[in-house]
């Protein structure tokens, strides 16, 4: 579950990140267009991945329910941290989407 | 006509939001409090010794009680005990008069030496569990009532999707401190970020009544007898009538290890042995409901009870049998782990969340009005004891059944009873408080009680048991930490919730943080149901 | 506060409370939600079992679950439509269709 989970909050971080007000609130400067797109691929990509790896780990039936599990669970983390603490809010997607290769090759080889 | 149609559905749902938001509150966290039913049973009966799992032994230890207790019983239920629930549990039903159901014995048995545990009576975490869905009610009218707040709830689902017109746009939006917004954002976030649990619990258990609620097709499609849908949806439990013959029962524990082989690793839960012995008497074995998602409590292997032989193996390979069973198995989740039993239990505090701060966000909106005077009309001043009583109330009872747990005689015959009726009368308690108090006041001793209760229950349980957490947690005991840790969360959160009462999201922040009420002008179309919020 | 229910004219009476019409209004459609709703859901559970090219058990399943989502149908219109009447003739005629469909199915087929 811990790949999938990270690769939740790493995607709808970039989710959040690619609206206009939500990046000029974290970030300070304006969203621009192309920083726009990359942000929603990555988002929608590392969501898609996450499903992979929520559902190659435990196959289609309880995968896809961990996967849901994990989803929310992640969409409700961030959203409420958003307000609170902001900085740490991405600095837990970034680490997340940086350790997922290693956690990756782990779940693999286990 | 758009405007028109997102104004029907948001007057739809705060309606009905408020109407039934009590009743589905207390639905909700009791639901919620079940998918940790057999650790707070566990919990409320300690002397139920964990023992290392031997399910051949226990169930030739249940045998052997049954065949010493029960052997005129019309049929024998055998649950066997695991990592979740220690005790061996038998139970029998004694053979009706005609027409009539015959009455049920439970009993529970240590899985080592077979004999009746001597633990206190309680209903643990079963109380809860049938509360959600029984609501205290006689027989069918609780789940009736139940059923009609999942259909109400699920047109509040959809109604408040369809009203939530910036659903995408402020799907990341939560705005804290700014009064009414704030409630708003958050009833919004925990409806829209956990929609896919809301959404499948409410439906799930709309499918897990549906043949009591809406039983006109079956008898449209099977006439007179309607008894053979029931058995082309639960095969296994078909069982032959009695012949009136004697013949001894054959040992259970080698047909165990048979049903073992024919599931290939997969675990056996439960026993239900029809006509003990009886010439026709037959057992069926169930599968655990951990070993899968689909939960099709009517399927399972079928043993001839007097040769011991394998006949026959039920199972439901139709598409609508397997969804009908999969939302049964999704709603009850026994096959969640720790981790996902934890994901579960969030989700559920988050809906019971969603529904609080639509109730609270419902009676602020219209108590603007009477801030200068502080007095609220009748219904205002109804809703608002309701309100109390049903949320923090709620909540002083839930403590209250686990006081009551620690501190009734442990040989008091009638605890199990008492703990309940304790349940109720606090709670009735707190609704008289809400009556003579004033709103902000009620709130705020209730909320305090409630903390105070609840961090009081690892307190009260290290006080009058051997089962504090300087003892569970050193043993890896962690399902009676788990709730003593849990009241202790709880507590903290009350206490908070009550510290708030002082602060006040009071007026000053409400008239700051509302969005301004445009007033239609002559050609300008009518707010939209979002804004007015 | 705003007025709900379509653009049905709401009368208020001078202390500025909705008038008994607006009232009636509202019952009608609780009721036609709740029992009309419930007829239309059992309705389209019937025709289902009856319909769907499958075994029996799994017919009369697939029934029961759709019923539901008709009953949600059933409720949303009740509240969305301009008057209380069309509430009403948004059910029942739906359902007498659904009826004769179903008698038609049983008894001349």
């Amino acid at each position: 579950m811990l790949l999938a989970l990270l690769l939740c909050y790493a995607g709808f971080t970039a989710l959040c990140l690619s609206m206009h007000r939500h990046y000029s609130d974290l970030l300070g400067h304006k969203l621009t267009p192309g920083r726009r797109l990359a942000l929603k691929a990555v988002g929608w990509l590392s969501l898609g991945l996450s499903l992979w790896a929520g559902v190659a780990a435990r196959g289609w039936d309880i995968g896809l329910v961990e996967w849901f599990a994990v989803l929310m669970a992640s969409a409700v983390t961030l959203v409420f941290m958003l307000p609170y603490t902001p900085r740490l809010a991405l600095v837990l997607a970034a680490t997340g989407l940086l350790i997922s290769p290693v956690v990756a090759v782990r779940q693999l080889l286990v | 006509m758009k405007e028109g149609f997102r104004q029907a559905m948001a007057w739809l749902h705060t309606w009905i939001g408020l109407l039934f938001g009590w009743l589905l509150f207390a639905i909700f966290l009791t639901g919620t409090m079940s998918y940790f039913d057999a650790e707070i049973s566990h919990w409320s009966q300690p002397e139920i010794p964990l023992r290392p799992l031997d399910s051949g032994a226990s169930v030739e230890l249940a045998q052997g009680y049954l065949q010493q207790h029960a052997n005129a019983a019309s049929r024998w239920f055998i649950g066997l005990p695991d990592e979740r629930a220690p005790a061996l549990s038998v139970m029998w039903q004694n053979p009706g008069k005609p027409g009539e159901r015959g009455t049920f014995v439970r009993k529970l048995l240590d899985p080592q030496t077979g004999a009746e545990v001597q633990a206190r009576k309680s209903l643990g975490g079963e109380f809860f569990y049938r509360f959600h869905f029984q609501l205290q009610m006689p027989y069918p009218w609780g789940r009736w009532l139940s059923t009609a707040a999942a259909m109400v709830m699920f047109v509040a689902l959809i109604s408040g999707i369809i009203i939530h017109k910036k659903i995408f746009k402020e799907f990341f939006t939560f705005r804290p401190r700014k009064g009414q917004r704030s409630w708003l954002d958050g009833h919004n976030a925990l409806g829209v970020l956990i929609l896919p649990f809301h959404l499948m619990i409410t439906y799930s258990s709309l499918v897990i009544f549906m043949s009591m609620v809406m039983p006109v097709s079956i008898l449209t499609s099977y006439g007179k007898d309607t008894q053979a849908f029931f058995n082309d949806l639960f095969p296994a439990a078909n069982a032959a009538k009695a012949a009136g013959s004697p013949a001894t029962l054959a040992p259970l524990r080698p047909m165990l290890a048979v049903a073992g082989e024919q599931w290939q690793g997969g675990r056996v839960g439960r026993l239900v042995v029809n006509n003990p012995g009886d010439a026709n008497a037959s057992v069926s074995f169930y599968r655990h409901g951990g070993d899968r998602v689909v939960h099709t409590p009517g399927t399972g292997l079928l043993f001839n009870g007097v040769t011991g032989e394998l006949e026959s193996e039920s199972a439901l390979h139709a598409a609508p049998l397997v969804i009908a069973g999969s939302f049964y198995g999704l709603h009850m989740g026994h096959f969640a782990g720790p981790l996902l039993r934890w994901l579960y239990f969030l989700c559920g505090i988050g809906g019971t969340a969603m529904i609080g701060t639509g109730l609270v966000m419902w009676l602020k909106k219209r108590s603007l009005k009477h801030a200068q005077t502080g007095v609220l009309p009748f219904e205002l001043k109804l809703v608002q004891v309701l309100n109390i009583a049903s949320m923090s109330g709620l909540m002083i009872a839930v403590a209250s059944f686990f006081w009551a747990n620690r501190l009734l005689s442990t040989g008091f015959a009638e605890r199990s009873g008492w703990e309940v009726n304790v349940f109720f009368i606090s709670w009735g308690v707190t609704l008289l408080h809400a009556l003579v108090r004033p709103g902000r006041s009620a709130w705020r001793e209730q909320l305090g009680l409630g903390s105070l209760l609840f961090v009081g229950i690892p307190v009260i349980n290290a006080l009058t048991s051997d089962y504090g957490l300087t003892v569970s947690i050193p043993q890896g005991d962690w399902a009676m930490a788990g709730v003593d840790l849990t009241s202790l969360a709880v507590g903290v959160f009350l206490g908070w919730a009550a510290l708030k009462t002082f602060v006040g999201v009071g007026l000053p922040a409400i008239a700051v943080g509302q969005t301004k009420r445009v007033k239609p002008i002559a050609g300008k179309p009518a707010p939209t149901a979002h804004e007015v919020h | 506060m705003v007025c709900p229910l379509g653009k049905k004219r709401v009368v208020r009476s001078k202390v500025g409370a909705p008038s008994a019409s607006y009232r009636l209004a509202v019952i009608s459609r609780v009721l036609a939600a709740i029992f009309a709703g419930y007829l239309l859901a059992a309705l389209t559970s019937i025709c289902a079992a009856q319909w769907l090219p499958m075994p029996r058990a799994e017919a009369v399943v697939t029934g029961m679950m759709l019923s539901f989502l008709a009953y949600l149908v059933a409720v949303l219109w009740c509240f969305a439509c301009r008057t209380a009447w069309q509430a009403w003739v948004g059910l029942l005629l739906p359902s007498a269709l659904l009826g004769a469909g179903f008698a038609v199915g049983r008894w001349l087929l």
